[in-house]
C-alpha cells in the first residue's frame, strides 16, 4: 500500500510502495504541489517504473515554473534505481542517514 | 684353361636367362603365381623335366608343397627327406641317382606313375638369410645329371626366387592385414549405428548415455529408449578382440529390442536374449550386458545384469552411492534356466543409476594405475546437480586428466538415468489486471519467506515481476487467460518466470534500453522497467512457442551473478549496453 501527505515543513512523505497499482494515486497527489518541493522517501520500500514516471511528470512540470523535486532520505535500493534510470541527473537526491 | 671358355659359354646365355627370370619374378602379387613363376625358372634355367617350391612354415617347423588351389597342401617336418635336410642345413643337394639315396621317397613315384631319375634340391634363403623355403628340380632334360655348374647356377637362382617369394609373401600379409582392418572398421560403424540417434524425452527424468570408441577394438553398446513397458536402459560389452565383439553387441542389442517391442517382459527379454546367445556364440565369447527397465511413473528401475558392473546408485538423501552386483552370469555364456529374483531400485528424488562400461574403471595411466571406482564416485558426489550431460562430459575429462596421454585401450559408455531433484519451487497464477500487483508482491514475500530466500533479493526481483506482468498486462491485451508465475530457489539466488498464455510472440528482451542521458524535457517515462531489470537481475531469457502459443519469460538473481547490485552502479556504464 502506498500513503502519500504533507509532513511537517512542506515535506511530502510518501512511505509503503510506489507500483504500478499506486502510481495513479501519488501522481493525483503530486499534480497538487508547487514550487520547491521535497519529498521524502525514507519510508518508500519500493518503486517501480511506474512510479518514477510519477517523479519525472513532476519534476518537469515543476521545473517548467523555476521550481523543483528534491529527494530525501533515499535507501541504498532505491538509489540503486534511481542510478541506473538516469535520475541521479534530473534530481537532487539527498540519501537516507 | 677348359673351365674359362665354359664359363663365358654359360655366363652370356644363363645371364640372359636369369635376367629374363628377374624381370618375371618382379611382377607377380599373389603366392600362387610367384610359385608357378619360380618353378618354371627354374626349369628354363636348369633345363630342367620338372619342378616344385616348398614353402618353409616356421611354426610348425614344415616345409608346404602348394599342390594346387583348393587341395590340401603336403607338408614335411624339416629334416625329413630330401627336402628336410636341405631347410635344416640349408645346403644344396645333388642326388644323381635318387633310387641309390636312401632320404628319397619313391611314393611320390609310385602315386603319379613318374620316374625320378636324379635331382638338385636347394634351399630358398632371402638378403635377410631367412629361410622361405626349397626348391627342388629333376630330370635334367637331354639325359645326364647336373653338374658342379648347374649348381652354382641353380644357387643365383635361388636368391632370386626366395627374395621375390619372400615378398609376396609380405605383401600378402600386408593386403591381409588392411582388408582385416578395412572389416573392422565395417563392424565399427555397424556397431555405432545402432546406438541411439538421440536421448528418449522422459518427463521428470534426465537421461544421458554416451559412447567413445577404442581405436582398434572394444564391443561396448548402450540403448535408452522409451518403450511402452517403460524406458529400457542398457549397457553391454562383448569380450575379445577384432570384429567379433563389435557384431555380437550390435546383435544383442538389435535382439533386445525386438524382444520388447514383441512385448516381452524384463525376465523373459533377459533370459531368451540370453539363451539365443548361448545358441550362436563362440564357446569363448559372452556379453557382460545390464538390462533395466525404468516405470517413471512408479519410479522403480527393475534390472538383470549379467556379469556387469559395478551398478552404482547414487542416492541423493543420503549423498552417497550404493553399489549393486550382477544378477546373473555374462550373457551368451551358457543357457540359463532359472533366473534370479528382478533387482528393484526406487529412484528418489535427486537418484541416478550410474552404468559405465570397463572402459572407465580400467583406464589406466602410464604407470598402470586404474582409474578406479573411488574416483567415480567422487565425481558423482560432488556434480550430481548437473545435468547428466555435463556430469558424462565430467567424467570424460577427469578418465582424460588422469589418464595423461595414456591411450586408450577400451570402449568407454556411460549411461545415467536421473530422476529430477525435488522441485522446491512455488507457482501461482494472476488475473491478467494492474488490480493484481498487490496479491502478486504478497506472493512474492510468503515465497521468499517460505523458502528461506534471502529477504535482500525481495525489491529486485518484485521490480522485475512488476515490470513484465504490467507489460503483458499493457501489450497483450488480446488474451484474458492467467498470468502464471514460478518462483524457484537455485543455488545462491533465486529463479522466476512467467508464462503468458494465448499470446503473440513478444520478446521483451530485445526491446531497447531507455536513452537515460537526455535532458529532462526530452525524457519520457516509457522504456525505463526492461532498462532496470537487464541492470537488476543477472539474466533474463524469453522463449515462445508458436503451437501453445505460450511466452515465457525468465530472469535468475543470485548473489554471485551482480555483488554490486547491493551498491551504486557507475556511471556511464548504461552507454556500454545496448
Amino acid at each position: 500500500m502506498l500513503a502519500i501527505d504533507f509532513g511537517p515543513n512542506d515535506v511530502v512523505v510518501i512511505s509503503g510502495r510506489l507500483d504500478a497499482a499506486q502510481s495513479a494515486a501519488a501522481q493525483a497527489f503530486l499534480d497538487q504541489v508547487q514550487g520547491k518541493v521535497t519529498l521524502d522517501c525514507s519510508a518508500l520500500e519500493y518503486i517501480s517504473s511506474a512510479g518514477l514516471g510519477v517523479l519525472l511528470k513532476t519534476q518537469k512540470r515543476l521545473m517548467a515554473a523555476d521550481g523543483k523535486l528534491r529527494l530525501s532520505g533515499v535507501s541504498r535500493h532505491l538509489r540503486d534505481i534511481f542510478e541506473y534510470s538516469g535520475f541521479d541527473q534530473i534530481f537532487e537526491i539527498e540519501p537516507a542517514r | 684353361m677348359s673351365a674359362r671358355p665354359q664359363q663365358r659359354r654359360h655366363s652370356a646365355r644363363d645371364l640372359e636367362t636369369i635376367l629374363g627370370v628377374t624381370s618375371a619374378l618382379a611382377a607377380p602379387f599373389d603366392l600362387m603365381t610367384m610359385l608357378a613363376e619360380v618353378v618354371s625358372a627354374a626349369k628354363q634355367v636348369l633345363n630342367a623335366d620338372r619342378g616344385s617350391v616348398w614353402l618353409y612354415d616356421p611354426e610348425p617347423d614344415e616345409l608346404v608343397l602348394e599342390v594346387a588351389t583348393g587341395i590340401r597342401p603336403v607338408r614335411v617336418p624339416a629334416g625329413v627327406g630330401l627336402v628336410g635336410a636341405c631347410a635344416r642345413n640349408r645346403q644344396i643337394i645333388n642326388v644323381p641317382d635318387c633310387y641309390a639315396d636312401p632320404r628319397f621317397d619313391p611314393g611320390v613315384d609310385k602315386s603319379s606313375g613318374y620316374r625320378t631319375r636324379c635331382m638338385l634340391t636347394l634351399p630358398l634363403v632371402d638378403h635377410k638369410d631367412v629361410l622361405v623355403g626349397v626348391m627342388q628340380v629333376l630330370n635334367k632334360r637331354g639325359g645326364g645329371v647336373f653338374d658342379d655348374h648347374d649348381e652354382a647356377l641353380a644357387t643365383a637362382l635361388a636368391a632370386q626366387c626366395a627374395v621375390a617369394l619372400q615378398r609376396v609373401r609380405m605383401t600378402e600379409a600386408v593386403i591381409e592385414g588392411e582388408k582385416m582392418r578395412q572389416e573392422l572398421e565395417m563392424a565399427r560403424v555397424v556397431q555405432m549405428s545402432t546406438l541411439p540417434a538421440s536421448m528418449p524425452a522422459l518427463p521428470g527424468y534426465d537421461v544421458y548415455g554416451t559412447f567413445k570408441p577404442a581405436e582398434l577394438t572394444g564391443g561396448d553398446t548402450f540403448d535408452l529408449a522409451a518403450l511402452d513397458q517403460g524406458l529400457l536402459v542398457v549397457l553391454g560389452d562383448a569380450t575379445g578382440h577384432g570384429i567379433a565383439p563389435a557384431l555380437s553387441v550390435t546383435q544383442m542389442q538389435a535382439m533386445l529390442r525386438m524382444a520388447f517391442r514383441l512385448g516381452a517382459n524384463l525376465e523373459t527379454a533377459f533370459k531368451e536374449v540370453n539363451n539365443q546367445l548361448a545358441d550362436t556364440l563362440a564357446s569363448d565369447r559372452f556379453i557382460t550386458a545390464f538390462v533395466g527397465m525404468l516405470d517413471a511413473n512408479a519410479h522403480l528401475l527393475r534390472f538383470h545384469s549379467g556379469g556387469q558392473g559395478p551398478i552404482l546408485h547414487f542416492q541423493a538423501a543420503l549423498g552417497t552411492c550404493a553399489r549393486y552386483k550382477p544378477t546373473s552370469f555374462p550373457l551368451g555364456a551358457m543357457r540359463l534356466s532359472a533366473l534370479r529374483p528382478v533387482v528393484t531400485l526406487p529412484m528418489q528424488p535427486g537418484d541416478i543409476l550410474l552404468l559405465l562400461s570397463d572402459g572407465i574403471y580400467e583406464y589406466h595411466d602410464a604407470a598402470g594405475q586404474q582409474f578406479g571406482e573411488t574416483r567415480v564416485e567422487d565425481i558423482v558426489r560432488s556434480h550430481h546437480g548437473a545435468s547428466m550431460a555435463q556430469l558424462s562430459e565430467t567424467l570424460m575429462d577427469a578418465v582424460e586428466a588422469f589418464a595423461a596421454g595414456a591411450p586408450q585401450d577400451d570402449d568407454i559408455t556411460v549411461v545415467l538415468v536421473k530422476r529430477d531433484a525435488a522441485q522446491t519451487g512455488i507457482h501461482r497464477s494472476f488475473e491478467r489486471s494492474f488490480d493484481s500487483i498487490e496479491s502478486i508482491f504478497a506472493f512474492t514475500a510468503d515465497a521468499f519467506a517460505r523458502q528461506g530466500i534471502d529477504p535482500e533479493f525481495l525489491p529486485v526481483v518484485d521490480l522485475a515481476v512488476e515490470e513484465l506482468f504490467t507489460n503483458m498486462v499493457k501489450y497483450s491485451t488480446m488474451s484474458s487467460a492467467a498470468v502464471r508465475i514460478d518462483l524457484d530457489v537455485i543455488d545462491d539466488g533465486v529463479q522466476v518466470t512467467l508464462t503468458d498464455y494465448d499470446v503473440e510472440r513478444f520478446d521483451v528482451t530485445q526491446a531497447p534500453d531507455a536513452d537515460i542521458e537526455l535532458p529532462i524535457e526530452q525524457r519520457k517515462p516509457g522504456g525505463l522497467g526492461l532498462h532496470l531489470i537487464r541492470r537488476l537481475v543477472d539474466s533474463i531469457e524469453y522463449e515462445y512457442s508458436r503451437e501453445s502459443r505460450q511466452s515465457r519469460t525468465t530472469f535468475r538473481k543470485t548473489r554471485a551473478g551482480r555483488p554490486d547490485s547491493g551498491g551504486a552502479g557507475k556511471k556511464g556504464e548504461e552507454h556500454a549496453r545496448d
